[in-house]
């Protein structure tokens, strides 16, 4: 396997996943928090690091036909959620390449302040 | 008169002489001996064309290295016969010239035995020269460009004016003559165009200017002021340098006019450097650029080092150095290239081997939470197992950094863990074990380059410095890093970040940070050469990056090397740090030559992810690669007796010599 490497988003909260505590996100990078999935609410996010993606699938949501990848934990496998490939309808185009993490498998944690800017993601 | 008659009797008689020349290019030694005596005096000018046997060519060709009357006369009877020729056709003078010698010489060819008489003429051979361009008739350059010369370097600017005139007349003329004789026609075209009063009035001013100089570095301001008034300013040329020059006039002494004129002073070197500038009006025909054939050789030479795939850049190449006999290629046989032992004691991924800056050990890190020292017996360049370090149970080994004496290692992990181990290696125990808060996550360290300190970091935001007891002596906040180096100085950090940047962290009072570098994709690791200039990169999904720290610019992208998922390792290495290594996902160790981007060499043998690679630092011929397949394989130099070891047998399939892909 290597030694996986992992990234950190760094920033003041903190978005970790909930058995492994890889960084995965920040607050920052948060879109909406009123969506739902398999455990219950879950949140859009912009960008997302540290993850692993299966292969594509079609489903059926609530706002119409997706094409979507579940998304993984890259160092621990854990499940957290999935990320928009493709959605059919217009009014839904604003998800694509987002990224929905289940808040169940998700971990909040405070961060600091980073000096001198951060990177230009 | 004696000359104009020999030569149309040359020029008339080269149906008879076409026997006579074949006959004069048999007897070239009495020739030569003939020309020996000639070189004392101008009046023997007169025996070599008496001699009927030699044609006009010849005349000319001994004007070159002789007395200028006797050039100039040579010249202009060869002029003449070639205006014959012209009137009749360049047919004829083909059959001239074959009559002469034999042999016709293209263009090319020609231009070959000129540089080869210029060579020859440089190292004193004057007899050759002769016997040469009578054989070839060529010529080596226009005589009253030699004529010129001469006159510039002896400082007799009157004459060398004059020869300019001459010589500009002659070189108008001489391409009538120059095209026929030479088939040179077409290169020559443009040189009309060029012989125009500008380019005249531009030598001249050259050569005034000189002049101009030479009477004030003897402090002759009168004649000088003569020069200014009616011979420079009268040319009309380059107002603001006549303005220059006169002021020059206010220097005070001899010194102060060689700073503000940035002139050499009277003499020889000044000279050479005004004949320098001259002859770059000069087409190349008339007057060849000085050493013209080793100046070709040299980039001959430079080329082939260029293209040399594992050149070593620790000594110059050079017309000194290297033979000119064959291409230039240094030799692979001290290159690590095939597996020379495989190392099979660790029982998960190894992810980290590091040689010891004495070049005699080697330290290898596995997920297996040890660490192995290996004695390199460099002789015979095997590797024996010293001891094993197995005391930081549960961590996986994600690095290990050598003290400078090569006596301690520090030992850490990965994101997760918070302990860091320094080891002595000689005696096996523990030194040092390193906590300061079981939430920090150190996954890189490294002592610094004198031995006193080391620091160490992660990504949940610390960055230590600390002393050999283990105790914090500064640390600093709000950066996560991925992986850290000193710098020579001892004081500045370099440390990759979460941002993709590499920063510099001065711990000194005042504390400093800078940017040195960014990149668009995350850094995983980094190391730096020991010329404390080069940094070698593993950029995620990116590949090798090269950057000079000081410019602070990227200087090459290596190709070749897969990496996304994993923290792959590189290091410079090979004879003066010529070259890199990195491990790679695809299962091989790639080696790159540091100014190329293409990889020299693909060493297969591992059957998973290369995780890092190691060159040894004092014994180039060795590379250490660790990988997933949980071996450590040894690179070194094809065996050269029958000693091949049977584990290099073992995968001797795959691990032979095709692996060494040129590319």
């Amino acid at each position: 396997m290597g030694r996986i490497f992992l990234e950190h988003l760094g920033g003041l909260k903190l978005f970790n996943c909930a058995q492994c505590q890889t960084n995965l996100t920040n607050r920052s990078q948060l879109i909406s928090t009123r969506f739902t999935g398999a455990t219950g609410r879950a949140y859009l996010f912009k960008r997302v690091v540290n993850l692993t993606f299966s292969a594509i699938q079609e489903r059926v949501m609530l706002t119409g036909r997706h094409m979507v990848r579940d998304v993984m934990c890259k160092s621990c496998g854990a499940k957290l959620g999935w990320m928009y490939e493709f959605a059919t309808e217009e009014t839904q185009k604003y998800k694509e390449g987002r990224v929905i993490l289940e808040y169940a498998l998700i971990h909040e944690a405070e961060g600091f302040p980073s000096e001198a800017g951060g990177a230009s993601h | 008169m004696q000359n104009t008659s020999a030569l149309s009797s040359s020029a008339g008689g080269t149906g008879p002489g076409a026997s006579d020349g074949s006959g004069s290019a048999v007897e070239l030694p009495s020739g030569t001996d003939h020309v020996t005596n000639e070189g004392g005096g101008v009046g023997a000018g007169g025996d070599g064309v008496a001699d009927d046997g030699v044609p006009a060519s010849s005349g000319h060709s001994n004007s070159t290295t002789n007395g200028h009357d006797v050039k100039h006369n040579g010249f202009a009877a060869n002029n003449n016969g070639s205006n014959n020729s012209c009137a009749v056709d360049g047919e004829n003078n083909r059959e001239n010239t074959s009559g002469y010698s034999g042999v016709h010489l293209d263009k090319s060819n020609q231009e070959i035995i000129r540089l080869i008489g210029q060579y020859l003429h440089d190292v004193g051979l004057e007899k050759s020269v002769k016997t040469l361009m009578v054989e070839s008739n060529c010529y080596l350059e226009h005589p009253s460009a030699t004529k010129f010369r001469e006159h510039v370097l002896i400082g007799d600017w009157i004459k060398a004016d004059a020869d300019l005139k001459v010589t500009i007349a002659d070189v108008t003329g001489l391409l009538v003559l120059v095209r026929f004789s030479i088939f040179f026609s077409q290169d020559l075209e443009p040189l009309i165009d060029n012989g125009k009063s500008s380019t005249i009035t531009e030598m001249k001013f050259i050569l005034l200017e000189q002049k101009y100089l030479e009477h004030l570095d003897d402090g002759n301001p009168l004649d000088a002021l003569h020069v200014l008034r009616s011979e420079l300013t009268p040319l009309q040329h380059n107002i603001l340098r006549v303005h220059q020059l006169s002021s020059y006039m206010m220097c005070s002494t001899n010194h102060d006019l060689y700073q503000r004129a940035k002139w050499e002073g009277k003499g020889i070197a000044s000279r050479a450097l005004v004949m320098e500038r001259l002859q770059t009006f000069m087409p190349p025909s008339v007057m060849m650029s000085p050493r013209r054939l080793r100046t070709l050789l040299q980039q001959a030479v430079e080329l082939q080092s260029q293209n040399c795939p594992c050149h070593d850049m620790a000594w110059e190449t050079n017309l000194q150095t290297v033979s000119l006999l064959t291409d230039h290629c240094c030799t692979t046989d001290g290159f690590p290239m095939q597996t020379i032992q495989v190392l099979t004691d660790h029982c998960d991924e190894v992810w980290f081997c590091k040689f010891s800056p004495d070049g005699l050990k080697l330290a290898t890190g596995s997920k297996d939470s040890t660490v192995i020292i290996w004695d390199v017996d460099p002789y015979k360049l095997t590797l024996k197992h010293r001891r094993v370090l197995d005391g930081q149970a549960q961590l996986n080994v994600s690095f290990v950094s050598w003290s400078p004496d090569s006596k301690l290692i520090l030992v850490g992990g990965t994101e997760d863990s918070h302990e860091l181990f320094i080891w002595n290696v000689d005696d096996g125990k523990l030194v040092v074990k390193f906590s300061q808060s079981l939430e920090d996550s150190l996954a890189c360290g490294t002592f610094s380059r004198d031995g006193n300190h080391f620091v160490c970091g992660g990504q949940k935001g610390q960055l230590y410095l600390c002393d050999l007891n283990g105790t914090v002596i500064d640390s600093w906040e709000g950066v996560r890093v991925n992986s850290v180096a000193f710098r020579a100085d001892n004081k500045t950090i370099l440390a990759a970040d979460n941002h993709y940047r590499i920063r510099g962290y001065n711990f000194d009072s005042p504390r400093s940070d800078f940017d040195i570098l960014r990149e668009s994709h995350p850094i995983m690791t980094f190391s730096i050469n020991s010329a404390d200039r080069l940094a070698l990169l593993n950029v995620s999904n990116q590949g090798l990056h090269l950057w000079d720290i000081e410019d602070k610019c990227l200087l090459r992208r290596f190709q070749g090397i897969r990496q996304s998922n994993f923290a792959i390792h590189s290091c410079f290495g090979g004879v003066n740090e010529s070259f890199v290594a990195s491990g790679s996902e695809d299962k091989v160790v790639y080696i790159w030559h540091l100014k190329r981007e293409e990889p020299l060499a693909k060493l297969a043998g591992h059957t998973k992810t290369v995780n890092c690679v190691s060159w040894n630092p004092v014994y180039p011929s060795l590379l250490a690669s660790a990988s997933d397949d949980a071996t450590v394989r040894i690179w070194g130099p094809k065996p050269t007796g029958s000693s091949a070891t049977t584990e290099s047998d073992d995968c001797s399939s795959s691990s032979s010599s095709s692996s060494w892909n040129m590319t």
